[in-house]
């Protein structure tokens, strides 16, 4: 038994916000995934929840008239998985919602609230990350959109205020259009287990060289980073293992991986690098890149 | 709040607050397949319900999300009296050992086959990937999915389920070594009341225990007053009311060869999660509330993490209390008596076994054969290597649970033991009555390996029974079971190997330093089994060995599958491994030029005991390790040239080997006894001690007693593990089942067999050497035929001979030793340091296979938790002794995914005369090959001996420099 004092269902985003407001201490509850073992912990702060599940606006995933992609906030991982237009032209996002947890988890757990419980290994943060999501907010005085890099503040905290919810991800078309992208999560086990390190690239090609590179990674830093530098130095190079073994290097200018139980710093490091490569190589040839 | 849903097709409404875990709320309407695992961490899926046709944890669900929502349990699959066809495809597969997460599997797989009845291999992997099966490591699961397919189309469809093996027995066996469905596989896997927690009534109390925070304490101040008063806390337990009794945790025959040393409660604390206090309380909530109540504190002393520093110049040490002995206190006990401190209350020690516990030593062993420095003197080469091994956790899928209450003026437990006789024996103790005002009832057991062997919940519980007269349930939290139970002991173990240029050994040196953690549960005889378990694999007459085991502050050791042989087997394998590559001798030859052979005497054996020396020398009476290894080579491919891919130079491949040993129950220590007696109708019931714990037991009685008695196995039932209903029994520990429980079986029904021969011919008019049993249960004389149920109709009268019940006591000085080994393939990543296992085939020789389905279940189930305490799988701690990663997500139990690709288990069988029907056990030796059968596999892949257990891909890449 959890000691819930208010309960409430929303029907619409609209009333999600009104109840927001009106309890102050409220937090949303989505799939549950999260907030079910924080209310076993003990957490006082989960007291007051405000059930999301049936919004059918956040429900949605769909190509809106400009190319851009939406993502509703409320859309399982398994969704994003079977989810056509997720394949069609985000592989990467389904590719890191297919490693979360097993799949009684994957039916329950939202992108939503991968995203916003702020979690530094969560699996589908890098892909939005490399993608330039936007995250768009309903508060009481309308709708923001933040750019996914700057939504995470710091570990378990995002730029969500207690009275706004996250109501999709949207990725602009040129974004995503003609890249090719690749997911890795460097784990202890195959399934089941959490991210030591996570990894995303996605790149476009421009005839023989790349255009464009974005490179980002999980629990290497405080948040979900971008390697920028790793970035800047890889446009408009024709891919090649010379290129790639540089990448290694210069993606730690912009990480800071930690010592801790589950591995240590010089071992992050390294497979930082490792991924780097691997990772990068993937994605490059799924851009239709040759490495030389 | 009112909540309305749909539930297995029925429309339902609830008044239940919204906050309430949807988990409780279905095992409280009476739906006992929703287990939970993992205390709803969303990993163990044994709580898995279908929530709007799509698979979810109820546990990760409160009820308030139900409302309008269409919920599915595991009991919509149950017609009465039948099966469907995924659950009897899961039972003739062999896929069902406890049963505890089965239904959860039978439920996902139907929602599967219904959705997609051609579902293949990656999409059945898939669909189950969020299941835990410890026990059963999913291989068998496969082969079900296929019997699941032609039976949902072709319901009459008969499985071919028997595997293959050499068949050794003379004469043609009607049950044993054939495969039949296990006899509580049913039950379980109906999620009908089986386990201890399917029994709680609603007006249990709950116990609920403080930990101690610190790994190393006093305390210092304890007052439990304000939770005492708190309204709803019925008694709060602690070192200031209970029993001032020492005992063991460990459930061993009496007297115990480890020190009793633990008392329910104690001022001192020795571990991360030691007992401070404890609650019971009409609710599990007030219970916890009122833990938060107690105030309590420390005086925090250093604590020892591992044996260096439990040996180190003034250490701290672990146990300064009183010591006393039985019997042959060392002349010094004075001496070591002079600084006792009271707060570590007392040690005891039932005889002399080594224990010195102001130097935190626990027991202390030693033996040898033959001259070591001849030994060494002969030798062409010399290797000294150190070998260690780190904590592993059983993990079984049920927690330690315990249900108590009073009958009268006798006390029940019904408990998930492994070990129902020494519980009786032990909590009488502790309590201070009598053993006939103890009833111990063994439920079911959702998963032991060893851990439910040790008394860790029934002493406390018992004592809140019988203090309060209430009824009381205390079940551990996923986190007690990682830092409050018995795990594996951990060992640093320096071995010296010498050997000629030939590959032949000359002489093996070992040095066994375990670590026993707080308490010196199984403190000798775990250690004692390293050696014992290891080094008569290998022919070599110059061998000397000591043991020393230390107390220190980790989270308690106990016995864990296996039992001092994966660590005593991983340094001995490894220097083998080492010596053979040294020498430039292929690894295989090297085994087989030192391997022991059947009918050699093993002389050290006789040298090594378990609190008492064996009577006589045992010998490797039956042991098919040549068949073994020549099929091993063969179906791994040893020698053929490697796969390796040249555009993947950084993935190198390599193959390893090593054998196993084990024993089939302990000789001159152990006892089993059963009874089976004939009913009016000419059936037959037995009585037997053993406890079943998953494995099997139960079948294995069933089919000893059809197969003597020459009866339908429908036509036998089993009572087993209870103290007021059965005869003695040692427990399931030592891998005695078959042999020790079985053989009483047997004996039993054998001496059944004789007084129904006997009212036959009398009834027959015919001498009893001229009648003899004919199937099905019915004399066949000369003149004519009698039947089971005319013979105890007769017996049973007015004019009769009296009900016909057959006894059986089985003991033995002689061992019936299994043996084996495991051929391994792995691919290494040398950029990432992972290593990934492309084939891994597991061979055994357990004589004949009584199930040989259950067989290979029992050896897949044992090879994937050695994979894991081999590769994934640690107990971590920080600097102050506290655990770090206590819950199933951090610690690193293999899951699906981790399955090797090519994973086999196979039967060779051998003859052995111990055994019923030449049967040895099976339950333990998978787990002692796969740690050095790896790391030597990872050498030959990349040239590096990684020399300490868990092989992470950090060690890896250390080893390899390139970290």
């Amino acid at each position: 038994m959890f000691a819930i004092e208010k309960y409430h269902k929303a029907a619409t985003v609209q009333e999600t916000v009104e109840l927001l407001s009106q309890n102050s201490e409220a937090h949303l509850l989505a799939g549950g995934t999260d907030v079910l073992v924080k209310l076993r912990e003990g957490h006082e702060q989960f007291k007051q929840l405000i059930d999301i599940h049936d919004v059918q606006e956040l429900q949605s995933i769909e190509m809106l008239d400009d190319g851009t992609l939406s993502i509703g906030a409320g859309v399982s991982c398994t969704r994003l998985i079977r989810s056509e237009i997720v394949q069609a032209h985000i592989p990467v996002l389904a590719q890191a919602a297919n490693m979360l947890g097993g799949p009684q988890v994957r039916n329950a757990a939202t992108l939503g609230g991968n995203i916003c419980n702020g979690a530094p290994s969560a699996e589908n943060a890098s892909p939005l990350v490399v993608l330039d999501a936007q995250v768009n907010i309903v508060g009481p005085n309308g709708s923001r959109l933040v750019p996914i890099t700057e939504f995470y503040l710091r570990p378990g905290k995002v730029d969500l205020e207690q009275n706004e919810i996250v109501t999709d991800f949207r990725i602009a078309k040129e974004s995503y259009e003609n890249t090719g992208g690749e997911f890795c999560k460097y784990a202890m086990r195959n399934a089941m287990d959490i991210a030591t390190i996570g990894c995303s690239v996605i790149c476009r090609m421009d005839e023989d060289r790349i255009e464009d590179l974005h490179i980002a990674y999980t629990v290497a830093a405080p948040v979900p980073t971008r390697c920028r530098t790793a970035e800047e130095m890889c446009k408009g190079q024709v891919p090649s293992k010379a290129l790639l073994n540089d990448l290694a290097k210069v993606v730690h200018e912009d990480l800071k991986p930690r010592d801790s139980w589950r591995a240590s710093k010089d071992f992050r490091v390294h497979v930082i690098s490792t991924l780097a490569e691997r990772v990068t190589e993937k994605a490059i040839i799924r851009a239709g890149g040759i490495i030389a | 709040m009112s909540i309305s849903f749909t539930l297995n097709g029925a429309p339902r409404t609830v008044q239940v607050e919204p906050g309430k875990n949807v988990q409780t709320l279905l095992r409280e309407l009476g739906f006992n397949s929703v287990r939970d695992s993992d205390d709803g961490w969303g990993f163990a899926g044994s709580d898995t319900i279908l929530l709007d046709g799509v698979a979810v944890n109820a546990t990760m669900l409160i009820v308030g999300q139900l409302e309008d929502r269409e919920v599915v349990t595991a009991e919509s699959l149950n017609v009465y009296g039948q099966l469907s066809a995924v659950q009897s495809a899961l039972i003739d597969a062999g896929a069902v050992q406890s049963g505890y997460n089965d239904p959860a599997v039978a439920l996902v797989l139907t929602d599967l086959l219904q959705r997609n009845p051609a579902a293949d291999r990656a999409e059945v992997t898939d669909a189950l990937s969020g299941i835990f099966l410890r026990e059963s490591a999913y291989e068998q699961v496969f082969t079900a999915v296929e019997i699941a397919k032609e039976r949902m189309v072709n319901p009459e469809h008969v499985a071919d389920v028997n595997p293959e093996f050499n068949k050794v027995f003379d004469r043609d066996m009607r049950f044993v070594g054939k495969a039949s469905r296990k006899v509580d596989a049913t039950r379980t896997l109906k999620a009908e009341k089986a386990f201890v927690e399917d029994f709680v009534p609603a007006d249990a109390c709950h116990l609920k225990m403080l930990r101690s925070p610190h790994a190393h304490a006093y305390i210092s101040k304890l007052d439990t007053s304000k939770a005492e008063a708190m309204p709803g806390v019925v008694a709060v337990l602690s070192y200031k009311n209970a029993p001032d009794v020492y005992y063991t945790p460990g459930g061993q025959t009496a007297p115990e060869p480890s020190p009793l040393d633990r008392r329910l409660f104690g001022q001192k604390m020795r571990h991360f999660g030691d007992r401070v206090a404890a609650v019971v309380a009409e609710t599990p909530e007030i219970a916890e509330a009122a833990l938060k109540l107690i105030e309590v504190e420390f005086e925090v002393l250093k604590p020892i993490l591992d044996v260096d520093e439990a040996a180190a110049e003034g250490a701290p040490i672990v146990h300064k209390g009183l010591i006393s002995y039985s019997a042959g206190a060392p002349d010094d006990l004075d001496e070591q008596n002079a600084d006792v401190d009271p707060r570590d209350g007392r040690i005891h020690f039932n005889f002399p076994f080594g224990g010195e516990p102001r130097k935190n030593i626990a027991a202390k062993g030693h033996g040898s054969i033959g001259d070591i420095d001849k030994g060494f003197a002969e030798a062409d080469v010399i290797l000294e290597r150190t070998y260690e091994s780190k904590q592993a956790q059983q993990c079984p899928p049920e927690p330690h649970l315990c249900l108590t209450y009073m009958e009268g003026d006798r006390l029940v437990i019904r408990a998930a033991t492994q070990v129902p006789w020494h519980v009786r024996r032990q909590i009488a103790n502790i309590i201070g009555v009598k053993q006939n005002k103890v009833h111990v009832i063994k439920e079911r057991l959702g998963g032991g390996f060893g851990s439910k062997q040790d008394i860790l919940v029934e002493d406390v519980c018992s004592f809140a029974t019988h203090l309060t007269g209430r009824t009381v349930y205390f079940r551990h939290t996923r986190e007690e079971e990682f830092i409050a139970t018995s795990s594996r002991h951990v060992a640093k173990m320096d071995i010296k190997l010498g050997a000629r240029k030939d590959g032949t050994i000359t002489a093996i040196e070992v040095d066994y330093r375990f670590n026993t953690g707080p308490y010196g549960n199984h403190a000798l005889t775990v250690p004692s089994n390293a050696p014992a378990l290891s080094l008569p694999l290998y022919r070599c007459e110059n061998v000397k060995f000591e043991i020393t085991t230390y107390y220190s502050n980790i989270v308690p050791t106990g016995a864990y599958q296996g039992y001092g042989g994966p660590k005593g087997n991983f340094a001995m394998q490894m220097i083998l491994a080492e010596m053979a590559a040294e020498l430039g001798i292929d690894h295989l030859d090297m085994i087989q030029k030192n391997r022991v052979h059947e009918g050699d005497e093993l002389t050290l054996l006789g040298k090594v005991g378990e609190g008492k020396m064996p009577s006589k020398i045992p010998s490797a009476s039956s042991c098919a390790l040549e068949g073994i290894l020549d099929r091993g080579a063969e179906t791994l491919g040893w020698g053929t040239p490697k796969a390796e891919d040249p555009t993947k130079p950084h993935i190198k491949i390599g193959r390893g080997v090593a054998t196993m040993k084990q024993k089939s129950g302990i000789a001159d220590i152990d006892q089993a006894n059963a009874t089976v007696k004939l009913t009016s109708d000419g059936t037959l019931i037995c009585h037997s001690g053993g406890a079943d714990l998953g494995a099997g037991l139960d079948t294995v009685v069933t089919k000893l007693v059809g197969e003597v008695l020459l009866s339908e196995l429908n036509d036998i039932h089993v009572i087993s593990g209870d103290t007021d209903h059965c005869l003695f029994d040692k427990g399931a520990y030592a891998s005695s089942g078959t042999c020790f429980s079985g053989n009483a079986a047997k004996l039993a029904a054998e001496d059944l067999r004789d007084q129904i021969l006997k009212v036959a011919a009398e009834r027959l008019g015919e001498p009893v050497e001229q009648v003899e049993l004919v199937f099905p249960a019915t004399v066949k004389g000369q003149t004519g035929t009698i039947s089971f149920a005319e013979i105890a109709h007769f017996a049973e009268s007015g004019t009769g001979c009296g009900m016909l019940q057959g006894k059986g006591c089985f003991t033995t000085p002689e061992f019936a030793f299994p043996y084996g080994a495991n051929f391994v393939e792995v691919a290494v990543d040398t950029e990432t340091g992972e290593v990934e296992l492309l084939k891994f085939h597991a061979l055994l020789d357990c004589g004949t296979p009584i199930n040989p389905e259950l067989a290979l279940g029992q050896v897949y189930g044992a090879s994937i938790r050695a994979i894991g305490h081999s590769l994934s799988e640690c107990i971590k701690y920080d600097e102050e002794g506290r655990v770090v990663n206590a819950n199933f997500a951090d610690y690193g139990t293999p899951s699906l995914g981790d399955l090797p690709k090519d994973f086999r288990a196979e039967l060779v069988a051998s003859n052995d005369q111990i055994g019923p029907y030449g049967g040895k056990s099976v339950s333990e030796i998978g787990v002692n090959a796969a740690a050095p059968a790896i790391a030597s596999a990872i050498h030959d892949a990349c040239g590096v001996w990684i020399r300490e257990w868990n092989i992470t891909p950090e060690k890896v890449l250390r080893a390899l420099g390139r970290l």
